[in-house]
């Protein structure tokens, strides 16, 4: 009879035990799970990691590079941290050096985004640019010169090389300035720009001649 | 003792993701695989770019901090808790920053490149 109802006060405790212990694998494996998946789409690419540290203009950033390195070293001590310890225990405390690190690097990143946003270069997602202003599109034969003007952005050689389609349609020096033929045919000239420094970096503009 | 299984499949977990995703971030920092273009250049207010010095000194004092703070926490692993960041330490990063975002406000707000700056 003793035995019997020893039996049955520790039925339930195991009962609870499994259950929890259950919960926990159940946990644990979907937790898993999802960590395989997410480094097995990383390792492979369906995750692109190539940009990490890129601005929107390509060029990679120190202030995003620095957020990453203290996210994941913190991230990894407070894992180590938790994982070393017997049993397994969450810190009883964060010190403020770290939260003060954090800062750190978070306010340092979000001041240097706001300096980008400042700078009309800082928020151009583009590479080196050349735009060509004129202060006319049309001319007519033998009539006023226009006069192009090639911005050069991105580049440090701002020179450009003019040219003109079609050749011998008039003709343009090396300030830009298009002098139109004294007659011919009513035509569209494209003038075009082409950096110096980097020949795949050019404008065309058009030039109506009647 | 089922629950000593699921703290040693807990640190087995945390040991794959953290170090495998580490692993995996540095060797493609290290192949280019992550593109690290133009990460010690700036820009200037005119859009040219130039080398920058501000960028070195906060990369080499970033991690010069990580690695000095990861050997405290290794060192002391088993204590249970997270080993705090000395002053010194703080005081220095926290320059460092501002050396860099300064020399940053001022290329990209105020400095053009050539003649006339």
């Amino acid at each position: 009879m003793l035995l019997l109802m020893q039996a049955a006060q520790t039925a339930p405790q195991w009962t609870e035990r499994w259950v929890s212990s259950l919960s926990a694998w159940v946990a644990l494996g979907f937790l898993g799970l999802v960590g395989v998946a997410i480094l097995y789409y990383v390792f492979t690419g369906k995750i692109d990691l190539s940009g990490l540290i890129s601005e929107p203009t390509g060029d990679a950033s120190m202030s995003r590079f620095q957020l990453l390195v203290f996210t994941f070293v913190i991230a990894a001590s407070l894992f180590l941290i938790i994982a070393s310890a017997t049993p397994p225990a969450f810190p009883p405390n964060i010190p403020n050096g770290i939260l003060v690190l954090l800062g750190i690097s978070s306010s340092s990143y979000l001041v240097s985004k706001g300096i980008q946003q400042s700078s009309p270069e800082g928020l151009s997602g583009r590479g080196p640019q050349v735009t060509i202003k004129t202060n006319s599109n049309q001319t007519t034969f033998g009539g006023a010169p226009v006069q192009c003007q090639a911005d050069v952005v991105g580049l440090n050689d701002k020179t450009v090389t003019w040219a003109i389609d079609p050749i011998g349609f008039g003709a343009i020096d090396n300030a830009g300035k298009y002098t139109p033929p004294p007659n011919g045919q009513p035509t569209t000239v494209t003038v075009t720009a082409t950096s110096n420094e980097d020949v795949s970096v050019s404008d065309k503009e058009t030039i109506k001649v009647s | 003792m089922p629950f000593a299984q699921v703290i040693w499949f807990v640190k087995l977990l945390i040991l794959v993701f953290v170090g495998g995703l580490a692993a995996i971030i540095a060797h493609r920092l290290l192949t280019g695989q992550i593109n690290t273009t133009g990460l010690f250049y700036g820009t200037k207010k005119d859009g040219t770019k130039y080398f920058s010095p501000e960028r070195v000194q906060l990369m080499v004092f970033t991690l010069g901090t990580a690695m000095f703070y990861l050997s405290s926490v290794t060192q002391n692993r088993t204590s249970g808790v997270l080993p705090d960041v000395p002053t010194e330490t703080l005081v220095l990063l926290g320059g460092s920053h501002a050396i860099y975002l300064g020399g940053k406000a001022y290329m990209m707000l105020f400095k053009k490149n050539g003649k006339g700056d």
